[in-house]
C-alpha cells in the first residue's frame, strides 16, 4: 500500500478547490467592478438604457457562470478519483463484512471493560465521565486499586519519591517472590544509589546489608555492582558504573511495578482490552479476505452460526496463550470432550481418533499411524498440557 | 514443526455447500512486522474517508450557494435590461446586487476557511497513517485504541466522554465528533416524532441519495402522511399525499398504496395490516433507516469499530477448551468479562500444534520437547530439566503435587 498516491490524489483535490476558489473570487470581482462601473456610469449619463443593455452583453460575453463551471467540474473529477485511490491501494472499504449480527455484546460489560481500561491507564476523570454517561450505577470495582497503583507511579516518576513503592513491594513480598519478579531487588538498587548519593557510603552499606541479603542468590552480580560503585560515590558519572545512573532504570522499575500490581489484581501485564484489539487487527485482513473471495466464488456461507471460524488465523508468537493441540489425523483442536492422548509409542492423537481407530473398541490394540507399533487402547493415557 | 503443502489441505468442515473448493489461502506463515503493520493500515478506510465526504459535501453545497447567487446576479441584471424601469428603480436594484456581492464575498471567504479546515484534517489523517513504523508502533496502536474507543462512545452518544477523551489523548483531529453531533440531531428529532431535521437533511444530501436510490425521504413523508391521519386531519393528510407523496407513486406503488388506505382506517384500528403501520415502532425503524442512509453516505460502519476489533480478536484467540484455574493471565480470555464477550462466538481455526509449556510460558517444540508426568501432566524439557538440578533429579508437577524422578518422565512426539 502506498500512502504516497493517496496523498497525491489528495493534493490533486486541494489544488482543484483552490483553483475553483481563485477563479470565483476573480469572477465576483469582476462582477463588483462592472457594476460599480455602470453604478458610476449612471450617475453621469441621463439614459440608463444603453448601460444596462452594455452591461447585460458584457454578462453574456464574459459567462460567469460558464466559469465556475468548468473549474467546478475538473474539481468534481478529482473528487471522485479519490475514493477510487484509495480502493486501488487496496484500502478495505468495508471491514464489517465478517462481522456477525446476531451476536450481541452485552453493553454493560462492555462498559466495565471499558472503564477498567480508562482507570488503568491513569485516566480517572475519563472513566467517571464515562460511567456517568453510561447511567450504568455500578462503579467498577477496580478503580480504587488503580488511584493507589497510579498515586505510587506517580511518586516515582514525577517526584522520583520510593517510598510508597517500596512500601507496596516490601507487603506483596511473597507474592513477588511466587511470580519471580526483580522489582523488589530493583527498587532497593535504586535507594540504595539514592542514599549513596545523598548520605555516606556507610549508609549505603547498612541499607544494602538490611534490604538485600535476601537476594543474594538472585541477584548477586548486581549487588556486586552496586557495592563496588561505591568506590566512586562522588564521581559515578565517569566511572566503569555509570549506567547505574540511566534514567531508563526509573522507567524499567516503574514498568515492573505496573505490570506486577496488574498481576495481583488479577489482570494481564498488557491491557487485555489493548491485547484483544491487536489480535482482531491481526485476524480481520484474514477473514475479510475469506469473505471476499468466498463472495465472488458466490459461495453461500453460514457465517452467523459456525462454531469454528473457517478460515485460519495466523497470530504472531506474543498472543499465543494457550497450548493448542491439533490431531493430525482429524485435524481437529482438542477440547475438553475431545482429550490428547498419548499411545505407548509416545506419540500422540486425540481420543475420538483413537476411538475410531479402534472401531470403538471393537479392536483392542491397533497401529499407530506414525510409527508401525502396535498399541493398546487401555494404555493410552490423556494427557494435560 | 512442518507446514501442510496447501494443496493438500482439504477443508473438511461441514459448513460449505458440498461442492465448495477448498479455500487455499497463502501457507499460514505468521507475517513480519512490516507487513502486519501494512495489513493494519489497510482497515482504515473510515478514518480517510469520513473527513473526506464531509469536505466534499461542504464543497458541493458552497458551490451550490455560489451557483444560485450569480444565476439570480445575472438573472437581475437581465431583467433590469430587458424591462423598462425608471432610472431610480434601476439605481437601487444595482445597488442592491453590490451589497449581495458583498454578501457572497463574504460568505464564500468563510466556506472556503471551512473547507481549508476541512482539508487539513483529511491530510492530518493521511500523514498519522504514515506516521506508523517500526519503531513507533505500540505508541501508535494505543492510539489506534483510543480512536476506536471515541468511536464507540460517538456512536452510543456519549459526547462528554468523547471530547474529554479525544482531548486528553490528543486526537482531535482524528476523530468526527462533529459529524456524529449533526447525525444526532436528526436522530433526536425523530425520537421526538418530528421529521422537519430528517427531511432538511435529505435535502442538504439530494444529489447522493439519488444516486444511491434511496427511499429514505419518501418513508419520512409516509410517517408524516399517517401522524396526519392518526390526528384526523383527512383533508391535511390528502392534500400533504397530493404534494410529497404523489411524486414518488411511480416507483414505490407497493409501499403507497397500503399508506394512503389508511385514510379509510382509524389509528385505533384492529386489522393488523394497518395496525403495525400506526405504530409508534416505525419511528424506530426510520432512526435505524437514517443510521444506515448516514454511515453509507460517509462510508462508516454501521456498527461501533470496537465491536468488529472484538469480535474478530476474540473469535481468534478462543480455543475450545473451557476456563482453567492457573491458565496465565495474560490471555484475555483468563478474565471473566471477556469469556463473557466470547460465549457466542466461534473459535479459532489452528492447523498445527502449539504447545506452551505450563511452567516456563515457552513454546514446546523439538528443541524443547514436552516430556510426560505418569499422571499426563505435560511440561516443557528445559523448565524441568532446570527444576531437577535444582532439586537433586527429582520434579513436582505444579499443578497435582506429583513428585516422581527426571529419569521417570516420558517423551511425547508431537508433530
Amino acid at each position: 500500500m502506498e500512502l504516497k498516491s493517496i496523498k497525491d490524489a489528495f493534493d490533486r483535490v486541494a489544488n482543484k478547490q483552490k483553483l475553483s476558489y481563485t477563479k470565483t473570487q476573480e469572477i465576483i470581482q469582476m462582477l463588483s467592478q462592472e457594476l460599480d462601473k455602470a453604478l458610476i456610469l449612471l450617475q453621469e449619463q441621463f439614459d440608463h438604457r444603453p448601460i444596462l443593455a452594455s452591461l447585460k452583453k458584457t454578462l453574456q460575453e464574459n459567462s460567469p457562470l460558464t466559469q465556475i463551471e468548468v473549474r467546478e467540474k475538473e474539481l468534481n473529477m478529482a473528487l471522485t478519483k479519490y475514493p477510487k485511490v484509495l480502493e486501488k491501494q487496496q484500502l478495505n472499504s468495508d471491514i464489517s463484512k465478517a462481522y456477525r449480527h446476531n451476536v450481541e455484546f452485552d453493553t454493560h460489560v462492555v462498559n466495565q471493560i471499558i472503564a477498567n481500561f480508562f482507570y488503568r491507564q491513569g485516566m480517572f476523570d475519563v472513566g467517571d465521565c464515562f460511567l456517568a454517561e453510561t447511567g450504568d450505577e455500578s462503579e467498577c470495582s477496580t478503580r480504587r486499586s488503580f488511584v493507589e497503583m497510579h498515586q505510587i507511579v506517580e511518586a516515582m516518576e514525577m517526584r522520583r519519591e520510593l517510598g510508597p513503592a517500596l512500601n507496596w513491594a516490601t507487603s506483596n513480598s511473597e507474592k513477588l517472590r511466587q511470580a519471580r519478579s526483580d522489582l523488589e531487588m530493583k527498587l532497593h538498587s535504586l535507594r540504595f544509589l539514592e542514599i549513596a548519593r545523598d548520605q555516606t557510603s556507610q549508609e549505603a552499606i547498612n541499607y544494602a546489608r538490611k534490604h538485600m541479603a535476601g537476594f543474594a542468590d538472585s541477584s548477586l552480580y548486581e549487588i556486586q555492582k552496586l557495592i563496588c560503585s561505591l568506590l566512586w560515590s562522588r564521581n559515578l558519572e565517569h566511572s566503569p558504573y555509570s549506567d547505574l545512573l540511566a534514567p531508563s532504570r526509573w522507567n524499567d522499575a516503574v514498568r515492573e511495578l505496573t505490570r506486577q500490581y496488574c498481576n495481583l489484581l488479577g489482570e494481564s501485564s498488557e491491557s487485555a482490552l489493548s491485547t484483544t484489539v491487536a489480535a482482531g487487527t491481526q485476524a480481520l485482513p484474514v477473514l475479510l479476505k475469506y469473505m471476499n473471495v468466498m463472495v465472488a466464488a458466490s459461495k453461500k456461507l453460514d457465517w452467523q452460526s459456525v462454531e469454528q471460524l473457517p478460515v485460519a488465523v495466523e497470530l504472531s508468537e506474543e498472543f499465543q496463550f494457550r497450548s493448542v493441540f491439533v490431531c493430525p489425523v482429524s485435524k481437529e483442536q482438542a477440547s475438553d470432550e475431545n482429550p490428547p492422548m498419548m499411545m505407548s509409542c509416545g506419540h500422540v492423537l486425540c481420543k475420538q481418533t483413537i476411538n475410531k481407530m479402534s472401531k470403538n473398541g471393537a479392536r483392542s490394540s491397533f497401529k499407530c499411524p506414525y510409527c508401525p507399533t502396535d498399541v493398546d487402547i487401555s494404555k493410552c493415557r490423556q494427557l494435560h498440557f | 514443526m512442518e507446514i501442510d503443502d496447501p494443496l493438500t489441505n482439504g477443508n473438511t468442515d461441514a459448513v460449505m455447500t458440498e461442492s465448495a473448493p477448498p479455500f487455499t489461502p497463502s501457507p499460514p506463515v505468521p507475517a513480519s512486522r512490516s507487513s502486519q503493520l501494512t495489513e493494519s493500515l489497510k482497515l482504515e478506510h473510515q478514518l480517510l474517508r469520513v473527513p473526506f465526504e464531509h469536505y466534499k459535501k461542504t464543497i458541493r453545497a458552497n458551490h451550490r450557494c455560489l451557483e444560485k447567487e450569480v444565476t439570480a446576479f445575472v438573472s437581475g441584471v437581465g431583467d433590469l435590461a430587458d424591462n423598462n424601469r425608471s432610472k431610480d428603480v434601476t439605481v437601487s436594484r444595482l445597488t442592491g446586487l453590490v451589497s449581495r456581492l458583498q454578501g457572497l464575498k463574504r460568505k464564500l471567504e468563510e466556506g472556503s476557511n471551512v473547507e481549508n479546515l476541512q482539508a487539513q484534517r483529511c491530510r492530518a489523517r493521511i500523514d498519522h497513517l504514515d506516521s506508523a513504523d517500526g519503531d513507533n508502533i505500540t505508541e501508535w496502536n494505543n492510539t489506534k485504541l483510543k480512536r476506536i474507543l471515541v468511536d464507540y462512545m460517538l456512536r452510543m452518544s456519549y459526547f462528554d466522554t468523547a471530547s474529554k477523551l479525544s482531548e486528553t489523548s490528543n486526537i482531535l483531529d482524528l476523530v468526527d465528533i462533529d459529524i456524529f453531533r449533526e447525525a444526532k440531531k436528526v436522530i433526536d428529532a425523530l425520537k421526538r416524532r418530528e421529521v422537519a431535521s430528517a427531511l432538511a437533511w435529505c435535502a442538504d444530501n439530494k444529489t447522493r441519495l439519488k444516486k444511491a436510490k434511496s427511499k429514505f425521504e419518501f418513508q419520512l413523508r409516509l410517517q408524516e402522511f399517517i401522524e396526519l391521519v392518526r390526528a384526523n386531519s383527512y383533508k391535511q393528510a390528502i392534500h400533504y399525499a397530493r404534494k410529497h407523496l404523489a411524486p414518488w407513486g411511480a416507483t414505490h406503488m407497493n409501499d403507497l398504496q397500503p399508506v394512503l388506505a389508511t385514510l379509510a382506517f382509524k389509528s385505533t384500528t384492529e386489522c393488523t395490516k394497518y395496525k403495525v403501520l400506526f405504530e409508534l415502532g416505525q419511528w424506530d425503524i426510520l432512526v435505524h433507516q437514517f443510521k444506515q442512509e448516514f454511515c453509507k453516505l460517509y462510508g462508516m460502519t454501521m456498527e461501533p469499530l470496537l465491536n468488529i476489533y472484538l469480535q474478530a480478536g476474540l473469535s481468534a484467540l478462543k480455543t475450545p477448551y473451557g476456563f482453567e484455574e492457573g491458565c496465565t493471565k495474560e490471555d484475555p480470555l483468563s478474565q471473566e468479562s471477556f469469556r463473557k464477550l466470547a460465549l457466542p462466538l466461534p473459535y479459532s481455526k489452528q492447523e498445527h500444534s502449539k504447545l506452551v509449556c505450563y511452567i516456563s510460558k515457552e513454546l514446546m517444540d523439538t528443541e524443547n520437547p514436552p516430556l510426560v508426568f505418569p499422571n499426563g501432566y505435560v511440561y516443557s524439557t528445559k523448565a524441568l530439566k532446570e527444576m531437577a538440578d535444582k532439586n537433586k533429579g527429582e520434579v513436582k508437577c505444579p499443578r497435582t503435587g506429583l513428585v516422581c524422578n527426571y529419569t521417570d518422565l516420558v517423551k511425547a512426539y508431537i508433530s
